[in-house]
């Protein structure tokens, strides 16, 4: 029996729950100071004048850096997705701040508290200026602009065209319109975004500790804005404590760096709740015209989406919020031809970057918002709208109109599974008898496609030119001299698991159990092998990583058995891996243990056959096969394998308080092959949970100025035990030809569906009242004035 | 100015900033990394610690407000040898994920059972409520405090 496909427990859980854990804080090399950063006050705002003399004489003060001296001691950050026009950004701010937060000076210091009260020496001279919040009026040429030099606050807009759009709404019954809204919010890992530099005169190499998701992208930053061979760059990931796509910020390394270069001593900035809130990274939100073309029979002829995107000032991954719901724009359904109007718009508020799923749960919102409508006003229940439009089993693999490849998958199965766990004909008596005792209770379905691993192909859409493209990562597995297996990945998580899912992969792989494969904690560039693709995002391990560890495990499989085959003088087809040891099948006694081969490799090596290289590593790189170029009509699967899940729930809304409980939330999903079952469990259940966060509770609200009002907890608000059910999971798995063990990614799942499940809900809850729900979250506050406005 | 207090049962006089917050002072001076540092605002509880077996935020308490005090952290209530009870059925449950949030629950159930020995799930939800984790949606941290709850009924 393998150990792929097993619920074991975390090995990981052993150190986390003693609290023996090495996150980045817990990290101290010697000598170490400590970095603290003024922040722009203003969302907007010229720097007249910058003074940092009194911070630098305060005794513990070991070095400042202003973003002028940034701006001449290294070089700009280079973008994941280039403007149109160059646009230069530094560590720090040079001479303007562009939202409120963004650091414009930094301190190190003996210690945090001395650096803290540096940065209050500072004196700053600012000159406040108009700060562009709407990005709506940013597309129409009348906010503020951010750089004068891109002459726009815009950075991406077009119109792409899949199929006959004009022709499906010609024909059309029917024509539902309607407009959504998206808040920012995240996922706000536990453990915020830090970072240790240091600095060798003698070789002029850096080294970083980091929690940072993406190292190879990282990396490659790094080298370039200090203008050092990447050989130089060292970077190690210990523990991270919750990533989700919020865990990037090259610019802080680069400050550590620089402080540290010009202390002569290595320099920790950690961000503090306030800082991580304001400035580290949040969904974009924005706003998305959706126009359905659809027949009375309910089939579904034509979409046609127009959609803003607030970007804040994201200078480095622009119009990634738009450019990835081309993955999943047409949801489940089977709609022949689409179109997509995409806006990026700069605006003075925090960079918006990756949030689990970006840009995917506005795109799945919008779409099964528009499904809900769509079945009230044509009379049909909503599942069965639905039911009458997905792609089917048959239809696998299908192609989206935008060029996205479902593989495999029977979506009618997962909801059908679904309604069955939610009880969904005896829950609509329920709630009538309760509606019937003047109780709002509502029923809300959302489904959705699950797309994994980014193509990033796909950015050739934005930017007219390919740089990088594909999904890879890589892996190594090495069977160390003592007969011990040790694997590493180039992919750090951040709760995932993978030391032990990466150890249940390799234990099957070598005929070991997973207690017997040590898998390296987080990354180190100096002994993991990576990729520029490298890292932990787009919901890629299940899809691409798993090839990088099953491809290695398997060349030292091979080597093993040639191995062992010489020194058993057998034939390698006769052979097997078991218990730690390679025999001739049949015959127990006929046996070598992997220490012992581990001897032949490492130390007896003329006991290896002729011409076999010694030692018993392999590394290996694999890139999933569905990923392709862009072509002529613009077509590109910028995303490649695909899940599915169905979500119902039921909730109740107290007229009294305008609060939302709910009461029943059932999800069915299908990932392919779960690799564990119970670490699946975990992340649907996690999630899902963001996604009735987003729904009911987060969100970050700017005023008029700029001014960000949601930036603590107290204000912005997370879902506790309370606010989360008991979510009851099912489970289908279709596994995917497409990728080596057959699994898909999982990771995102929840948080796509989950804002259009409880949204769905809650508008049932309130039919009567004739409310439609087109923004998150739903305040208790947003549901009072709705009752108020019908009594 | 010089404190005493007793750490995980360990007598210790410091000289202490009476600016250090007891997070810090767990954290950087005694090395005690296993209490964690979320939020800074008293709002996300990965600091939890006990004060003379009450639940307190470290990060909210001064190190010296603590003089005389018994503080217990994670270190403390970890074996020598193995895992607690409550510890297994973390994990055993996978009650966790990145495990940033996990010793302050387990210091915050731990509480909760000294209290309550036998909790509903509603109560457990309801103690539980006072900490965030971002990973999980607290479900299975559930199954894991009712699990060590009824190991030890």
């Amino acid at each position: 029996m393998s150990w792929v496909g097993r619920a074991i427990p975390l090995k990981e859980a052993a150190r986390l729950v003693a609290g023996r854990g090495r996150f980045l804080d817990d990290l101290a090399p010697g000598r170490l100071l400590h970095a603290a950063m003024l922040r722009s006050p203003h969302a907007h705002a010229r720097i007249v004048a910058l003074d940092v003399s009194a911070a630098a004489a305060l005794p513990g003060v070991t070095a400042v850096l202003t973003g002028a001296e940034a701006a001449r001691l290294s070089r700009p950050i280079r973008p994941l997705i280039p403007t149109a026009v160059p646009v230069h950004d530094w560590c720090l701010a040079v001479d303007r701040a562009r939202y409120v937060g963004e650091p414009v000076a930094a301190v190190a210091a003996v210690d945090r508290a001395t650096a803290e009260d540096a940065v209050d020496l500072i004196r700053v001279e600012w000159e406040p200026l108009p700060a562009a919040v709407d990005a709506e009026a940013g597309a129409r040429g009348e906010a503020p602009l951010l750089y004068p030099d891109l002459g726009t606050n815009v950075l991406w807009h077009d119109t792409l065209t899949y199929g006959d759009v004009d022709g499906g709404f010609a024909r059309a019954d029917g024509v539902l319109q309607e407009r959504f809204e998206f808040s920012r919010y995240a996922s706000t890992p536990l453990e915020t975004f830090g970072c240790i530099a240091a600095w060798d005169a003698g070789t002029d190499a850096y080294t970083f500790w980091t929690n940072d998701q993406r190292p190879g992208l990282t990396m490659a930053i790094l080298a370039e804005s200090l203008g050092v061979p990447q050989p130089r760059i060292q970077l190690t990931c210990p523990d991270i404590g919750g990533g989700f796509g919020n865990k990037r910020r090259p610019a802080y390394l680069l400050v550590c760096a620089l402080l540290a270069r010009r202390a002569g001593r290595p320099v920790k900035y950690v961000e503090d709740r306030r800082e991580n809130l304001s400035a580290l990274m949040q969904a974009a939100g924005g706003v998305m015209d959706l126009a359905l073309a659809y027949r009375v029979d309910g089939t579904l002829l034509a979409l046609s989406i127009r959609d803003v995107t607030d970007e804040g000032k994201n200078l480095i991954s622009p119009a990634q919020h738009n450019l990835i719901k081309l993955g999943n724009i047409a949801n489940g359904y089977r709609i022949p031809a689409v179109r997509y109007e995409a806006w990026s718009v700069l605006t003075n508020k925090c960079p918006s970057g990756a949030n689990r799923g970006i840009g995917k749960p506005f795109m799945c919102f919008a779409m099964e918002r528009a499904m809900a409508l769509l079945a009230r006003r044509l009379g049909l229940d909503p599942a069965e709208l639905r039911l009458r439009n997905y792609v089917t089993a048959a239809e696998m693999p299908y192609t989206t109109p935008p060029g996205a490849a479902y593989d495999s998958g029977d979506y009618p199965a997962t909801l059908r599974a679904a309604l069955e766990r939610f009880d969904y004909a005896g829950r609509r008596r329920e709630q009538a008898a309760a509606r019937a005792s003047g109780r709002l209770l509502g029923i809300g379905i959302a489904t959705s496609v699950e797309p994994a691993g980014t193509n990033l192909a796909s950015y050739e859409i934005i930017t007219g030119r390919r740089a990088a493209s594909g999904s890879a990562e890589a892996a190594m597995v090495r069977v160390e001299p003592d007969g011990r297996v040790r694997a590493a990945l180039g992919d750090p998580p951040s709760g995932q698991g993978y030391e032990t899912v990466v150890a249940q992969i390799v234990a099957d792989e070598l005929g070991l159990s997973p207690e017997q494969v040590d898998v390296a904690r987080g990354f180190d560039s100096a002994s993991t092998p990576w990729l520029y693709l490298s890292g932990n995002y787009s919901n890629k391990f299940s899809v691409t990583d798993t090839g990088a560890v099953v491809g290695a495990a398997r060349r030292v499989r091979e080597k093993l058995l040639r191995i062992a085959a010489h020194r058993l003088e057998a034939d390698a087809a006769d052979l097997e891996l078991r218990d730690g040891a390679v025999g001739v099948r049949g015959m127990p006694a006929r046996v070598l243990t992997l220490r012992e081969l581990a001897r032949t490799a490492y130390a007896d090596v003329l006991g290896l056959p002729p011409g076999e290289e010694p030692g018993l590593e392999a590394r290996h790189a694999h890139q999933n096969p569905l990923a392709r170029p862009m072509d002529a009509e613009r077509r590109v699967p910028s995303q490649l394998v695909f899940a599915n899940a169905a979500h119902v729930c039921l909730v109740e809304v107290d007229p009294g308080t305008g609060g939302v409980k709910i009461l029943a939330y059932v999800v069915v999903h299908d990932c392919g092959r779960e690799l564990n079952p119970l670490i699946v469990e975990g992340m649907v259940h996690g999630s899902t949970a963001h996604g009735i966060g987003a729904a009911l509770l987060e969100a970050f609200r700017y005023d008029a100025e700029g001014q960000l009002l949601t930036s603590t907890f107290m204000d912005y608000l997370k879902p506790t035990a309370l606010d989360i059910p008991d979510i009851d999971v099912g489970r289908l798995e279709h596994p995917s030809p497409f990728t080596p063990l057959g699994a898909k990614g999982v990771g995102e799942g929840g948080a796509i569906p989950g804002p259009a499940a409880v949204a769905n809900a809650v508008e049932d809850a309130l039919s009567a009242h004739g409310v439609t729900v087109r923004a998150l979250p739903i305040t208790p506050e947003q549901v009072w004035r709705w009752l108020e406005r019908t009594p | 100015m010089v404190s005493r207090l007793t750490v995980n049962g360990e007598p210790v006089e410091r000289e202490i900033d009476v600016r250090r917050s007891l997070s810090d002072f767990l954290r950087e001076d005694l090395g005690l990394t296993g209490t964690h540092v979320g939020c800074e605002h008293g709002v996300c509880g990965a600091c939890t610690v006990l004060v003379d077996g009450q639940s307190a935020r470290a990060c909210l308490l001064l190190a010296v407000q603590c003089e005389g005090a018994a503080v217990t952290t994670i270190e403390g209530l970890t074996p020598a040898e193995g895992l607690s009870p409550l510890q297994e059925a973390f994990r055993a449950c996978h009650g966790l994920q990145c495990g940033f949030c996990t010793p302050g629950m387990i210091v915050l159930a731990h509480e909760l059972l000294a209290l309550n020995p036998a909790p509903t799930a509603d109560e457990i939800r309801e103690a539980l409520s006072a900490n965030l984790c971002m990973c999980t949606g607290y479900v299975m941290i559930v199954r894991a405090v009712a699990q060590a709850a009824a190991a030890r009924a």
